[in-house]
């Protein structure tokens, strides 16, 4: 494939571009999901194609396609060019990007088991026998179990002369049910939503998960919610747990820190960003036990890779540090905007239709001190809350609004009753700084977001929110109509 | 662009007896954005996807490539016939579908619109540019064009061919702490008026300059169109798609034939026709039929597939998405018809309220009230004695969109497209009582 590439490569030289680089990408992508004891989807898609960039006179073209001809590249790579000299016409000064070293490398997501080698057999009973637990109670009307493996091979050649060929893997798996009855709908999935688990893993994270196992539990927590109290309204003390805190994370400090947001480059879609840059290093963005930690070396993540697709080597660094704003999410074209001469590199593709763009690392929150009992005994009137249900944020990131699948309230130190319909608000920095408690190591795991959407035309990243459940002080819950 | 007439008839030749259905989207797309009075980005891409469905008694699997090379396609068929060897009979599994005359939309396809070179947008982006720099304000957005072209065929005689080109000129002006929005989608891009969007865009970021803070509660709301289609777009989907209603999820469910709105509300899913139109047929190649869902408050009917069609003892509307899948139909076409308000009617009517230029990331909380919550954006007024007084910072609404179609004043006279999951159409708001829930700090 590099001898494909090298063409591209050829051209860009020859017309003395600033920069270009060519992404050759196969990718194999094998969905399954039952629905009421049917097949739901069952789809094995392979794809190849070519993306071209090109930075001329300072400005930017990209132009992609799936002809895998040696003509079509040239014709590819020219129109590319062709693109950076109209952007070109348009700009206030050049653009340079930060220096990185060339790498000829080769990485792969390290996995046990080939989940494309699993039999789809084995995988539609699992989903079967789980749809079949999930459907036993004629309240639950729609019940969805799936499975999602992706396979992407890549190769990677700039005109600064590195040449990465990566192979990276993720699998995933999850199940959805929903209740209905007397005019009360209610839902419960396991063991996340948006699509259940996805980590960079093979097969073998599909049986960690215990999917068979937790199916009664989740039904009978759906058609339970249906008779439970609402979430009381006011402000208590929020403990939020897994998938709903990673979402938190995501939405509230990942996209706050994309540098190219917070310069103002997604301002005519999905917004900018408060955390501007001269806060950098200086705004106080949480309490100062937030510890919040951008890893691309991360084992499991989604955003875990070898390198991004600016050619960058795979880093860590904090985002928030003791509370503090300490960095962003960066790509090599503005990583000097805030005075820095290497990008931390954040910078990725959905595919090879699309360009590269800043996108959300794998972002943690570091654990704290106390173990998950001891939060729970040390609360005396607050709220649980699990399993993102819906989601929404300004076009700052400032004020949230975040509903959950299923609350429990805490009185005294003990957790009680299960409430439906838990909704909370609160506005960003604000609501980071009332964080008073983190748990331990032990509470302490990762959760993939496997379906971002960002960028015109939109893109769709992976990235994964380590966190273990975190208690937050007099929090806005209960929002009602 | 591949030729998909060639292709469909070699995957169903490579079909052999296997009931085969193709479906094949080709895509050329091109993207100039721009932001802080530059361009950001510039994008050109070429895409081809060849996706066959295979079923054999009471099995069904997918393949999906883009390669329409032998090799590829003897790979996919040789998995796709293992997956079929090694799975259970589903006695229910609908066999494919039957040709039925799909009839012709209106004029979508217009070659100079999805060949406009990168030239021509970026120049466009300049004039807007030129103006901002002029007036003291900051230009982003974007304007892309391209062309789509879709075939549906199978071993039973289906193929339905639709080609359709697009252009998108969306606006946003940031005038000190002021931000306007404008966007203008056509199948033709000479019908955009460029000059309007710009205009609109930096009047509006002029205007919001400085708002002040008001306390969220109930407020009187003006919707322009874009914020009022955000709204229509949810009630379309989570209240008449056939699948949430029989699965008892949607707030129409057990009450077609009765109000369930303001009898100023009228909502047509239509693909053939006005500003929604698009493709005329659905994914298994079915003419998608225009439907009425709301007429004059009333819930008349929803979209099916033929699967819930079957279940319901109907004929499909034409609204599949491809088949297998766990969603059911959708509407893809939606219309809010227009009333006989104008806007400045509407405004000059208002003792106190709120003028919404558009939504930001609406979301669902509750689909059997459609309760959903969602920021405004780009340009939010304060409207007292029937004036435009003062811009105000932006709110949090968090409402239930069957609720306040209810307490509908006034519906506008002028309607606008806009392009978001398909295509959805709506004039201009006026709603009593509307909720926010919370305000920001801009």
């Amino acid at each position: 494939m590099f001898t494909f590439a090298n063409k591209a490569i050829e051209i860009a030289d020859k017309h003395k571009a600033d920069f270009g680089d060519i992404r050759i990408i196969e990718a194999r992508r094998q969905t399954l999901s039952v629905k009421q004891g049917e097949i739901g989807a069952l789809n094995d898609t392979v794809t190849l194609g070519f993306g071209v960039r090109i930075l001329f006179d300072g400005a930017w073209g990209f132009a992609s396609s799936d002809l895998m001809t040696a003509g079509e590249i040239e014709r590819v790579t020219k129109f590319a060019l062709n693109i950076a000299k109209a952007s070109a016409t348009l700009k206030n000064k050049k653009v340079r990007l930060a220096h990185e070293p060339a790498y000829r490398d080769f990485w792969q997501t390290p996995f046990i088991t080939d989940p494309f080698a699993v039999a789809i057999e084995k995988k539609l009973d699992m989903l079967f026998a789980i749809d079949k637990v999930l459907r036993k109670d004629a309240k639950i009307k729609s019940a969805v179990s799936s499975m999602d493996f992706i396979r992407e091979h890549q190769w990677h050649m700039t005109t600064e002369g590195s040449r990465i060929e990566q192979v990276l893997l993720s699998s995933g798996a999850g199940y959805v049910c929903h209740a209905v009855d007397k005019g009360e709908a209610q839902t419960r999935s396991y063991p996340s939503t948006h699509g259940g688990q996805t980590l960079s893993m093979g097969y073998e994270l599909i049986e960690s998960l215990d999917l068979p196992g937790n199916a009664e539990r989740v039904r009978g927590e759906a058609v339970a919610l249906l008779t439970a109290p609402a979430c009381p309204r006011g402000r208590k003390d929020l403990i939020i747990y897994g998938n709903q805190l990673a979402l938190q994370i995501h939405e509230s400090v990942g996209h706050a820190c994309e540098l190219d947001r917070v310069l103002g480059y997604e301002e005519s879609y999905a917004g900018s960003s408060f955390a501007t840059t001269e806060k950098l290093g200086d705004f106080r963005y949480g309490s100062p036990i937030v510890n919040l930690v951008a890893d691309a070396t991360l084992p499991g993540g989604l955003a875990t890779a070898g390198y991004d697709d600016d050619a960058v080597k795979a880093q860590r660094w904090h985002i928030v540090k003791e509370g503090v704003l300490s960095g962003y999410m960066t790509n090599r074209e503005f990583a000097g905007r805030i005075n820095k001469d290497r990008s931390w590199g954040s910078c990725r593709a959905d595919g090879h239709n699309n360009i590269p763009i800043t996108r959300i690392c794998n972002l943690s929150l570091m654990p704290g001190s106390v173990s998950e009992e001891d939060l729970i005994k040390d609360t005396k009137d607050g709220v649980i809350m699990e399993n993102n249900r819906s989601w929404s944020i300004d076009q700052k990131r400032l004020n949230f609004q975040f509903g959950c699948e299923i609350g429990w309230l805490v009185k005294n130190g003990k957790k009680t009753k299960m409430i439906k319909n838990p909704t909370y608000q609160g506005i960003t920095p604000e609501f980071w700084n009332s964080c008073d408690a983190i748990a331990n190591e032990n509470s302490w795991r990762l959760w993939g977001v496997a379906n971002c959407g960002k960028g015109q035309p939109t893109q769709t990243a992976m990235m994964c929110h380590g966190n273990s459940p975190s208690r937050f002080r007099k929090v806005k819950i209960g929002v009602t109509a | 662009m591949h030729d998909h007439r060639t292709i469909c008839e070699r995957i169903l030749r490579l079909a052999g007896r296997c009931p085969a259905e193709v479906i094949i989207t080709s895509t050329d797309s091109a993207l100039t954005r721009f932001a802080g009075n530059v361009i950001s980005q510039n994008v050109s891409n070429t895409a081809t996807e060849i996706s066959v469905r295979l079923t054999d008694k009471g099995r069904v699997t997918r393949f999906t490539l883009n390669q329409p090379s032998e090799t590829a396609l003897k790979m996919g068929f040789s998995r796709a016939l293992e997956t079929l060897r090694t799975q259970k009979k589903n006695p229910r599994l609908m066999p494919l579908s039957k040709p039925v005359p799909v009839k012709k939309t209106k004029k979508l396809f217009f070659p100079g619109t999805a060949e406009l070179p990168p030239a021509e947008r970026a120049a466009r982006a300049g004039i807007l540019i030129k103006k901002c720099k002029k007036a003291g304000a900051t230009a982003y957005g974007t304007y892309e064009n391209g062309a789509a072209a879709i075939t549906v065929a199978n071993t039973y005689g289906v193929r339905a061919f639709h080609k359709e080109s697009y252009a998108i000129y969306s606006v946003t002006v940031r005038d000190g702490n002021g931000s306007g929005w404008a966007e203008s989608p056509a199948s033709d891009a000479r019908e955009i008026d460029f000059d309007r969007v710009d205009r609109t865009a930096m009047e509006k970021a002029l205007l919001s300059r400085n708002p002040r803070s008001v306390k969220p509660g109930r407020y009187t709301v003006i919707l322009e169109p874009a914020a009022a289609a955000d709204l229509v777009l949810f009630m379309g989907i989570y209240g008449f798609a056939a699948q949430f209603y029989q699965e008892g999820q949607s707030f129409v469910t057990g009450k077609l034939g009765e109000k369930v709105v303001s009898e100023k509300i009228t909502i047509e899913d239509n693909a053939l026709d006005g500003l929604s139109a698009g493709m005329p047929f659905d994914y298994e190649g079915m003419p998608r039929r225009k439907v009425t869902l709301i007429e004059t408050g009333v819930a008349r009917a929803l979209v099916h597939d033929r699967k819930t069609a079957a279940l319901a003892g109907r004929t499909t509307t034409g609204h599949a998405l491809p088949v297998p899948n766990t969603y059911g139909p959708i509407p893809a076409n939606l219309a809010l018809l227009k009333g006989g308000s104008s806007m400045e009617e509407m405004i000059k009517s208002t003792k106190k309220g709120i003028l919404v230029t558009n939504f930001h990331y609406t979301n669902l909380l509750k689909p059997l009230t459609v309760k959903m919550t969602g920021m405004t954006r780009d340009g939010t007024f304060m409207i007292e004695n029937g004036r435009v007084a003062y811009p105000i910072k932006n709110l949090r609404f968090t409402e239930s969109a069957v609720e306040a179609f209810n307490r509908v004043e006034a519906v506008g006279d002028k309607p606008q497209a806009y392009i978001s999951w398909g295509r959805v159409s709506a004039p201009a708001l006026k709603i009593r009582n509307f909720n926010f829930s919370s305000s920001t700090e801009f």
